[in-house]
């Protein structure tokens, strides 16, 4: 008798089809379909046992030519803050997106580093935009933002809508996730994992420093 | 070894193509060692034979079915990773030794792959080989004809006095029209029937290699992914977004359905006396979904095991439970955390759930909690309980820390376990909190108030592009089988002699015809073939006697006579070793003395006179048919 839809799992339903050829065909090939249910590979979920809540992914960074750059997608939305905001505001800046979560813990590692970036190149034409992903309710990011004194606007995206936004280009895979884009609306690389002050800073300097109309540099980052 | 395939190719095709699997290990076991030196070719060659062998993979199969036996024991992963937690926490010792033996994670595991891609290598080494053979057989021209085919299981003989060529041509003309295969020579024609069961063995195996194929297609290109889902949320099929993902080799993150998921509201009702109080009587979640953006929102009802397809992507309700709501201002007075913590159920009956709630804004001091959440609250003496899975009482009740949560870190952590090693438990009891109730915290690090509580689902989403060619070969594999069940292969053989004069007969030496039959049933489970043999013998002979008139005949044969077991007196010619197709005697008792046999009368020349040759009883298998 079950007690909660936990106990009554889908699973019988999708082996539905090893079952039919179980009863008709044997075991044989059952097992066979029984195997494929399961057959994915056991990756993602990060380290640990996958009650960390979120995808870690592998982490790293991967740069894009000027000539092979995706463009980013038009993205708008509300505010922490309760500000609309547009991405396309910034065109013929060099854009930081990143995509954190408030009790996620490489997003608070990073969260520093972020934080002076934004200040250290808010006059050098790079706008920080954060994206809050899964997380219930603004007061939570609010608080975050509070206590890492992070002064750049971040949409909040409860329902991964942005994330959606760039599905067809770069998907940022993992929180947090980081996408460089350049003067131009295109992107220039993608960071998976907690951004290294260092490498994101070589990044945004280069771009930076492109200027305008945004020629080569594409250092990789580690 | 090869020789040993190759002469079992021939057989086949000779004689046996009645079994369908091959019992490759035994017969090649024997006859694939004759004293060669075992090289590395021998025992590479050697272990190919032993993989592909049929006992192997019976061995793989049950081990296959025992590597599972942990998948239904264990709590899973793949289904329920907050039960894997909860099983892991209440087992300190054991848990993560299971863990680290992936018995969470079964049919993930690298020994479970090991089992199953050696079981597809054995399966696809042992079926593929056969399915040619089988191919090469459907495709197989029948057999020359025997020297005398009177003398096969079934036989016929009988004169008549058409010309060989003539009486050749009507037996081919007739047997072709009855969808035999044919094969002709010189005085001879050779037809089968019954390729089907071929056919049907092929489509077998190749349909158990689509399966295979299928099985495979949804490992590389499909998904699971897993999400905890609190009412008022909501979202996107995204990797980010989710809890779980386990990707098939091939899919990129691009490649999800670009779907967007809400909960707005889940029910669960329980029966409220009686034995069964506190079982679930129904769940439902109300869900709005949106194809992909800029698509219109639609509603949907999501039940148990009535899973919501979106793009083909199928989203299932695995499980519910309580996320108490919270309000926890800071040492400084400032809001730091407002929102519903889920909790796991640590008791499915009386959803007693257990959770921790984490406050890294908190200033100065991070804070923490352990928490209980009671749906239905009951005090007796000093414990907590809960009486009722529904929330008709509900109350928290919490242990608090303050200090370092170790978020900062970058190290990941649980969201279901406090790390309190850098904190401290504050000296406050733990004391019931019902709705709308606050605690204050104890040297000013702050207050929490529980506000309410909402309910959490947790969902699974499955893509699978190989379900529906599964199913299709899974089916076609069923149909083969009963194709090759069912249909029986069989042979007929006509060959026509010039008379030789001297015999009882009206006619002179060349001018008849000596016509032979003979039948054969391949694998003859099913039985019946004797019928089919009468009637068509029958059916010739009278195609033959009446382009003739039906006067000439002739004395049967003598050979052909003494062949058959079941007929009498030299007559009946028909026989079979089962004796009870002696019905053919009848048949084939010759035209001139007009005999009873009922299958000739009924369509000849309804000659009435017995000379008493045929046996009651084949008569009476006649008329039966008739």
């Amino acid at each position: 008798m079950p007690r909660s839809p936990r106990t009554t799992t889908p699973a019988p339903l999708r082996t539905g089809i090893a079952a039919v050829v179980l009863a008709v065909l044997g075991v044989l090939p059952a097992t066979l379909a029984l195997a494929g249910c399961s057959a994915g590979p056991a990756a993602s979920s990060g380290p640990g046992t996958g009650d960390t809540n979120y995808i870690g992914g592998t982490v790293g960074t991967t740069a894009y030519r000027s000539g092979q750059r995706p463009q980013a997608p038009q993205v708008s939305g509300v505010t922490l803050t309760g500000q609309r905001l547009s991405l396309s505001n910034y065109r013929g800046k060099v854009v930081v997106l990143n995509f954190w979560a408030s009790w996620c813990s490489p997003c608070r590692s990073e969260a520093p580093a972020l934080a002076q970036l934004s200040r250290t190149f808010q006059a050098k034409g790079v706008q920080f935009v954060g994206v809050n992903i899964k997380d219930p309710g603004q007061l939570n990011g609010a608080a975050y933002e509070r206590s890492f004194g992070i002064t750049y606007p971040s949409l909040y995206d409860p329902a991964g809508q942005v994330l959606l936004a760039f599905r067809d280009t770069v998907p940022p895979a993992a929180i947090p996730s980081t996408l460089v884009i350049d003067r131009t609306g295109r992107i220039a690389a993608r960071i998976i994992g907690s951004v290294d002050y260092t490498s994101l800073k070589n990044q945004i300097s280069g771009l930076a420093a492109a200027g305008p109309g945004g020629s080569s540099s594409s250092e990789g980052g580690g | 070894m090869t020789g040993a395939r190759a002469t079992g190719v021939a057989d086949q095709a000779g004689q046996d193509a009645g079994q369908y699997l091959p019992k490759d290990g035994a017969q090649e076991e024997t006859a694939g060692q004759p004293a060669k030196p075992f090289g590395i070719m021998g025992w590479l060659r050697w272990c190919w034979r032993q993989l592909t062998s049929m006992r192997t993979a019976l061995v793989l199969l049950f081990l296959l079915a025992v590597a599972s036996v942990p998948g239904s024991m264990l709590p899973q992963n793949g289904t329920d990773p907050t039960k894997v937690q909860q099983y892991i926490s209440q087992h300190p010792l054991l848990g993560p030794l299971l863990n680290r033996l992936s018995l969470f994670d079964v049919f993930a595991a690298p020994w479970f792959a090991a089992i199953y891609l050696l079981l597809f290598a054995s399966l696809a080494g042992c079926v593929l080989p056969r399915a040619f053979r089988l191919a090469v057989s459907a495709r197989a021209k029948p057999p020359a004809a025997p020297r005398h085919p009177a003398r096969l299981p079934f036989g016929s003989a009988y004169r008549t006095t058409q010309q060989p060529a003539e009486a050749l041509a009507v037996a081919t003309r007739l047997l072709s029209g009855e969808g035999f295969r044919l094969r002709t020579g010189d005085g001879w024609v050779a037809a089968e029937k019954g390729y089907l069961r071929e056919t049907g063995n092929l489509l077998f195996h190749i349909a158990l290699l689509a399966l295979l194929a299928a099985v495979g297609l949804g490992a590389l290109f499909g998904y699971k992914a897993d999400i905890l889902l609190t009412e008022g949320d909501g979202f996107a099929n995204t990797v980010a977004d989710y809890d779980q993902y386990h990707p098939g080799r091939a899919v990129a993150p691009g490649d999800l359905q670009p779907f967007t998921i809400w909960l707005d509201k889940f029910s669960a009702s329980y029966i409220a006396s009686g034995p069964l109080r506190g079982e679930p009587s129904s769940f439902a979640a109300s869900l709005r979904y949106q194809q992909q953006p800029g698509t219109p929102i639609r509603r949907y009802d999501l039940q148990v095991n009535h899973p919501l397809n979106i793009d083909g992507a199928k989203v299932y309700l695995l499980g519910h439970g309580y996320a108490p709501q919270f309000r926890i201002t800071d040492g400084k007075g400032r809001l730091a955390l407002q929102q519903a913590v889920p909790f796991l159920p640590a008791d499915n009956t009386d959803f007693t759930s257990e959770g921790v709630i984490k406050v890294p804004d908190a200033q100065p001091d991070q804070l923490g909690f352990v928490g209980v959440f009671l749906p239905t609250e009951v005090a007796s003496d000093g414990q907590l309980s809960s009486a009722f899975p529904a929330p008709l009482n509900p109350a928290v009740s919490l242990v608090s820390y303050a200090g370092n949560l170790g978020l900062n870190s970058g190290a990941p952590q649980s969201v279901y376990q406090l790390q309190t090693s850098g904190m401290r438990e504050l000296p406050i009891e733990p004391r019931p909190l019902f709705p709308g109730q606050s605690m204050k915290l104890p040297n000013g690090v702050g207050t929490v108030t529980f506000t309410g509580y909402r309910q959490w689902i947790s969902l699974q989403v499955t893509y699978d592009p190989g379900r529906v060619p599964a199913l299709i070969s899974a089916i076609l594999a069923v149909f083969g089988l009963l194709l090759s069940f069912l249909v029986r292969r069989r042979r007929l053989f006509v060959r026509v002699h010039p008379a030789t004069a001297g015999q009882d007969g009206a006619d002179t030496a060349g001018n008849g015809t000596e016509v032979e039959f003979g039948g054969l049933a391949r694998s003859d489970v099913a039985g019946g073939f004797e019928e089919e043999f009468v009637a068509l013998t029958a059916a010739i002979r009278a195609a033959h006697q009446v382009t003739q008139g039906a006067a000439a005949g002739q004395a049967p044969l003598d050979e052909s006579a003494s062949a058959s077991l079941g007929s009498t007196a030299g007559q009946g010619s028909v026989s079979s070793q089962g004796g009870t197709a002696s019905a053919g005697g009848t048949a084939s008792t010759d035209s001139t003395t007009a005999t009873g046999a009922t299958a000739s009368t009924d369509s000849t020349t309804g000659a009435a006179a017995s000379t008493g040759a045929a046996e009651s009883t084949g008569a009476a298998a006649n008329t039966d048919r008739k």
